[in-house]
């Protein structure tokens, strides 16, 4: 008993449990709480920027009959600039960061994650053979698709390579921890070598872009971009709350999931679906933004729990959050110019979260 | 209304690890599968549960379980694994609730709200709800698993059919006090018209609360029937590998096998 206390004070760190063990009023508060600290945020980004156009005017315009009583310019630094911006940050925040929770649980690991796992890679290496080859072998293919090519050599890169890591860790319907780790490694550094080969071949211009689209920026945000990955996104995230009966019964493992009545081979390929679509369409877009897809959910599940009704909502939250805040950053540090995004995820999660596996250190095992 | 299991066999790779297996398992009943390590006594609870590719034929209450969708099975029985471990903080209420997840626990909305603390009261664990479960001994784990897995099928008799407990070996390690209650909650959801499929390796444990004994040895099931048909000095002896005096006392009349008795034949190689 005095172990088990003392394991207790130790760990007192990270919030207790309820007494009854029921932490669902608790989940329910901060996901109301994050509710309305993104809608805190989705108006200050929209209402900072390098131009001097502000929150109030910003917040005066809408309640004085809406942007039309705004200045031309105004309006255009709102609706052409910021708006996009803030929308992609925000569905991208969601997507990377429920991927992660989906990915975790599929997988009952909480360090698979679509970037470290290979899905990432993969899906940036769909990227690379269009922006390469865009122009000249594949032009006839890609012409056909138009803006829509990246995404989707991004989305079936994405699925391409979460399938084959499903299959090389899975047997006799037991997926193996490290062997998805390994092959997860393995497929990355294959993505990393095929890419390495399209860098090999490509010129100036489309090297600048592909060692930018590979830091990961909101930079170019578009409604034309928003058109081209909200949809793929906005399904996954849509998807995604079916999954979380799902993941929660597959925590026990694949048998006891069944036991309780869960379709689990249904449940395996909707998960790898949405993740394949999530981080395809994210990465496409936005390159390859790190460490959302762990720190997010990790953090909440030592906050609320890791009920995946309640795990999966938070995070999409938590993360379109993330997102805003590191995008004003990654514009604020160098204003006037910026950084790209993935710089700044990766600067404040690493350490964040190394942070948090210090504390954890002997306590629990991962 | 039973489980009716015919001519199972199953195959791992190249091996047959279990040969036609026939028996039944019958509400109102606690049925002990017993023999030594490796005999296929986990692969068969795991064939009957639905896990493992299987050939025969396995009726749950009539009914094919092959062709079985899982919710559907899952409202006729539950299964307690051997062991389950956790990757993530899942306190222990959160865990005996998921034995709720498919919602045919038979108990009403309002009693479901307060079933796991009820089952947590069972299996010896009330106020355990709000610890982590991974800070739990393995016996407590244990029973946390089976106080889930009450939840599942907490009215032995839902619809006017009996439900099943499945378990595999679910005294492991716990301590006497704790396998007694355990094996009491066994017999209580058989005498309320649900039946019980168990794993158990102590024989006396299994002669005191089995209505039903098979005993298996090789893949095979070389004998089932009550304690006192069951155990017998050659049959016990032969398939554990020793030689085995069985005791009866004549005041319970249940068998017992103490260890004194017992002689470990060893093979003189050197």
């Amino acid at each position: 008993m005095a172990l088990r206390d003392n394991v207790a004070s130790v760990s007192g760190w990270r919030w207790r449990a309820e007494a009854d063990g029921d932490r669902s009023a608790r989940a329910r508060a901060i996901i109301l709480g994050l509710v309305l600290l993104y809608l805190l945020l989705f108006l200050t980004s929209l209402g900072s920027g390098a131009s001097d156009t502000s929150f109030w005017s910003v917040f005066s315009g809408w309640l004085g009959g809406g942007t039309d009583s705004l200045p031309l310019r105004d309006r255009v630094v709102i609706w052409d600039i910021r708006l996009p911006r803030v929308v992609l940050g925000s569905l991208i925040g969601a997507s990377l960061a429920v991927s992660g929770a989906v990915m975790q649980g599929l997988f009952r690991n909480p360090l698979a994650d679509p970037g470290i796992v290979g899905v990432g890679p993969g899906a940036g290496l769909g990227a690379i053979t269009v922006i390469v080859l865009g122009n000249t072998v594949l032009e006839p293919v890609i012409g056909i698709f138009g803006i829509y090519a990246l995404p989707l050599a991004a989305f079936f890169g994405g699925i391409v390579s979460t399938l084959l890591l499903y299959r090389v860790a899975t047997r006799r319907g037991q997926t193996s921890i490290a062997t998805m780790l390994l092959a997860g490694i393995a497929l990355g550094a294959l993505a990393g070598a095929l890419s390495g080969i399209l860098v090999y071949a490509a010129d100036d211009q489309e090297l600048r872009d592909l060692t930018f689209w590979g830091l990961g920026s909101l930079a170019g945000a578009s409604w034309a971009k928003i058109w081209a990955a909200g949809p793929i996104i906005l399904a996954a995230l849509a998807a995604a709350p079916f999954l979380a009966r799902g993941l929660d019964a597959m925590v026990l493992g694949e048998a006891s999931a069944n036991h309780l009545g869960i379709r689990v081979q249904r449940v395996k390929n909707c998960a790898i679906l949405t993740v394949a679509a999530a981080t395809g369409a994210s990465v496409a877009v936005a390159g390859g933004i790190g460490f959302v897809g762990i720190v997010v959910p990790h953090l909440l599940r030592l906050t609320i729990g890791p009920e995946h009704r309640y795990l999966l909502p938070a995070s999409a939250l938590l993360g379109a959050c993330l997102l805003l805040v590191s995008d004003a950053t990654s514009r604020m540090v160098v204003a006037p110019a910026e950084l790209p995004i993935g710089i700044v995820t990766a600067t404040l999660g690493a350490p964040f979260f190394l942070w948090i596996l210090l504390r954890q250190r002997g306590l629990l095992d991962l | 209304m039973a489980i009716d299991i015919d001519n199972l066999s199953v195959r791992l790779g190249r091996n047959q690890v279990l040969h036609k297996v026939c028996l039944s398992v019958k509400p109102g009943t606690v049925t002990a599968i017993v023999g030594p390590n490796g005999s296929g006594k986990t692969t068969f609870l795991k064939a009957v549960s639905g896990d493992l590719p299987f050939e025969g034929d396995v009726k749950v209450n009539g009914e094919t379980l092959r062709y079985m969708p899982p919710w559907q099975a899952a409202a006729h029985r539950a299964v307690l694994p051997q062991a389950s471990s956790l990757s993530f903080p899942y306190t222990v209420r959160e865990v005996v609730k998921l034995g709720l997840l498919g919602g045919r626990s038979g108990a009403t909305p309002a009693e479901e709200k307060r079933l796991p603390e009820k089952a947590l009261e069972r299996v010896d664990l009330s106020g355990f709800a709000g610890r982590f479960y991974q800070e739990l001994s393995g016996g407590e784990q244990q029973r946390v698993q089976l106080a889930r897995v009450l939840c599942q099928v907490w009215l032995p008799v839902l619809d006017g059919r009996p439900r099943y407990l499945l378990l595999d070996e679910p005294v492991s390690s716990l301590d006497i006090k704790h396998q007694l209650i355990i094996m009491n909650i066994a017999q209580t959801f058989a005498a309320s018209g649900g039946g019980v499929l168990a794993v158990l390796h102590d024989l006396n444990l299994t002669a005191r609360f089995a209505d039903q004994v098979a005993m298996m040895h090789r893949g095979r099931l070389v004998a089932s029937g009550t304690p006192n048909e069951v155990f017998n000095d050659e049959l016990v002896s032969d398939v554990f590998e020793c030689r085995i005096q069985v005791g009866v006392p004549p005041a319970e009349n249940r068998p017992y096998v103490l260890p004194q008795s017992a002689q470990i034949s060893v093979k003189s190689s050197f």
